[in-house]
């Protein structure tokens, strides 16, 4: 499914994002690398509507003078799903868009349904894991099956330009403690998921966050490193899906294992 | 050097050859089994009073090889008979059970031992797999991920969900954990490069039974070793168990006698339906990941059937003799392999049990004096 790209002119300046299909709103906070259009989407945008906001800076997007932190970040976030959705809607995030998300739920948890948070950073033991700046390192550390990564579409120079806007966030390397404090308060029904395999963010992290928020579950997903999007596509939206559509009741098995019925 | 007292549990009151597969259990007389059972487990608590360090057993199915369809039934039979020795479950076989139910079970083992479990995950031998309906050609995967899951059932401080190919489970929270921490001391087999090469990556302990001959169980520690120091760590020799075996007795003579009976019936009959269903299993599956590991496996096996006592002996696959013979067989096997746990299989067909309580006898006062420490 070919996402739609659009722009939203927000308080301070002008969003680009992607939207594709129709449903049940979905807002989805990208890594680090920005947009990568996986299996995952495709297959969400089947089910939802998908809407993808790009965070100013990345992909060849011109970054907004006034939002210079992971707390600012979330707040023009909150001001999209305000304008595009309009009310309490699922939210995504994937690792440095998982951080985002929780900044986000945190202030505005009027804005947020249920919260998926995929191998999210901001809450690392200090001197573990990590984002290596050598380009091979990185992608080891990313895919356990870089055999599935599609084609890359992206420059050298908007990868470069994407790197850069870590430090503009004031993007955290080890554990934020004012996210962490906020943690106990963030009520939401909260889905987590780890690679077996990631080793960028350490198991530690996730276990922190499960242990702090009040209501979240954790699943492994097996032979995956950082990117499970791309390592295992089928296996977390497994998961992913049963858990937006059925809440707690994602736990239970509604499958049979009748072999022959 | 650590000693371990391995028990195989085989029925022995068969009186014909069988290469059915699966055995005809009509031929099962539970009345004759629950005298082996009071047998077996008395001799497994006595094995502590004789030096032995370890106990153990492991999981056979539908075959009078060995009557331990749960081996932890043992363990938790031996729990509260022991103190000192540890429990060696050589070991589960993860791929064919469910792994929650393994870490569960074996989770309980340890705290009602204090700590003292030693955890075998195997894959099991072929035949398992027609047992229990699994596909062989799945074995290494469910392996993989299931070893993997029990080790995050045992450590994880949180409870969770697992989405594996072979495994799912939506949340996980074991009650019990294991007493060790941060989980027990894991033993893997690894009979062949591949099975070496994973044991090393899980940390484990190698184990080796049914070796053909020295060079090839050196292979193994080889491969076992370099995988080791790949990952980051050092085995030490605790760390490398090798099996064989084993008949103590007053003079050579006695014990070769022995052995030889108790390897005709171990052969003959207990191997003969394993056999033919393993040659089915190995020629029609993908059991073995490399041609390589097949053929080592089969050519392992075949070697050993066509092998004497006198040629098993003289190749140090076997221990057999009198006291002061096996430990210099003991010295000889250490001194090429540089192992540090030696796994005693004492009950070899139908080689009687007052023999083996002798030899224990034997070994607490004749051989452990000497082999202690190598």
């Amino acid at each position: 499914m070919q996402p739609r790209a659009s722009k939203i002119a927000l308080s301070s300046g002008e969003l680009s994002f992607y939207a594709a299909g129709e449903g049940r709103p979905l807002v989805y906070l990208h890594p680090a690398g920005g947009v990568r259009w996986t299996k995952v989407l495709d297959e969400l945008a089947k089910s939802f509507k998908l809407l993808v906001p790009i965070a100013p800076g990345f992909d060849g997007t011109p970054a907004h003078p006034s939002v210079k932190s992971m707390k600012a970040l979330a707040g023009l976030a909150a001001e999209f799903m305000e304008k595009t959705v309009g009310a309490p809607c699922d939210l995504i995030g994937c690792s440095f868009g998982g951080y985002l998300a929780v900044w986000l739920a945190a202030q505005r948890p009027d804005l947020v349904d249920h919260l998926v948070l995929e191998c999210p950073a901001g809450f690392r033991p200090k001197g573990h894991g990590g984002r290596p700046p050598d380009p091979e390192e990185l992608k080891k550390l990313l895919f356990l099956h870089p055999e599935k990564l599609p084609p890359e579409t992206k420059t050298a120079e908007i990868e470069a330009g994407n790197r850069k806007m870590l430090p503009h966030y004031g993007y955290a390397a080890d554990t934020d403690e004012e996210l962490l404090a906020l943690l106990p308060s963030i009520d939401k029904l909260t889905l987590i998921l780890h690679g077996t395999a990631d080793r960028m963010i350490p198991g530690e992290s996730v276990q922190l966050l499960k242990s702090r928020l009040p209501h979240a579950y954790l699943v492994y997903i097996w032979d995956a490193a950082h990117a499970i999007e791309v390592d295992q596509p089928e296996r977390m939206l497994a998961v992913l899906t049963s858990f937006l559509q059925r809440s707690e009741g994602f736990m239970v098995n509604w499958g049979s294992l009748a072999v022959n019925p | 050097m650590k000693f371990s007292f391995f028990h195989l549990m085989p029925y022995t009151h068969l009186e014909l050859e069988s290469h059915e597969c699966p055995f005809p259990n009509r031929y099962f007389d539970a009345a004759k089994a629950s005298a082996l059972y009071r047998t077996y487990v008395e001799s497994m608590i006595h094995a502590e009073s004789c030096g032995f360090d370890w106990v153990g057993c492991n999981e056979h199915h539908f075959s009078p090889y060995g009557m331990m369809a749960n081996p932890n039934l043992i363990g938790g039979a031996l729990a509260y008979s022991t103190r000192r020795s540890k429990i060696a479950i050589t070991g589960n076989l993860v791929p064919l059970n469910n792994p929650i139910r393994v870490a569960e079970e074996y989770a309980m083992l340890d705290c009602m031992t204090g700590g003292r479990l030693v955890a075998g995950l195997m894959r099991g031998i072929p035949h398992e797999y027609l047992a229990y309906n699994i596909p062989p050609g799945e074995s290494w995967e469910r392996q993989r991920e299931a070893v993997q899951l029990i080790l995050k059932a045992w450590t994880e401080p949180e409870p969770f969900g697992w989405e594996g190919k072979h495994f799912q489970y939506r949340q996980v929270s074991i009650w019990p954990k294991p007493m060790q921490k941060p989980h027990p001391p894991l033993l893997i087999s690894a009979s062949n490069a591949d099975s070496a090469k994973f044991a090393a990556e899980m940390r484990a302990t190698m184990g080796m039974v049914l070796l053909a001959d020295l060079p090839s169980g050196k292979e193994c520690i080889r491969v076992y070793r370099e995988a080791a120091r790949a990952g980051g760590w050092e085995p030490a020799p605790e760390n490398i168990l090798v099996g064989m075996h084993t008949c103590i007795a007053e003079t050579d003579d006695e014990a070769r006698r022995h052995l030889g009976q108790g390897l005709k019936y171990f052969d003959e009959v207990l191997m003969g339906g394993l056999q033919a269903s393993q040659r089915i299993v190995l020629q029609k599956t993908r059991y073995f990941e490399s041609e390589e590991s097949r053929d080592r496996w089969k050519s392992r096996l075949d070697k050993r059937r066509t092998l004497s006592l006198d040629e098993q002996i003289e190749r140090g696959t076997v221990l057999c003799g009198s006291p002061e013979t096996v430990v210099k067989q003991i010295r000889r096997i250490h001194g090429e392999l540089g192992h540090g746990v030696f796994n005693f299989t004492v009950k070899v067909g139908t080689l009687p049990d007052d023999v083996i309580r002798s030899g224990m006898e034997l070994f607490r006062d004749r051989v452990l004096p000497h082999v202690r420490d190598l």
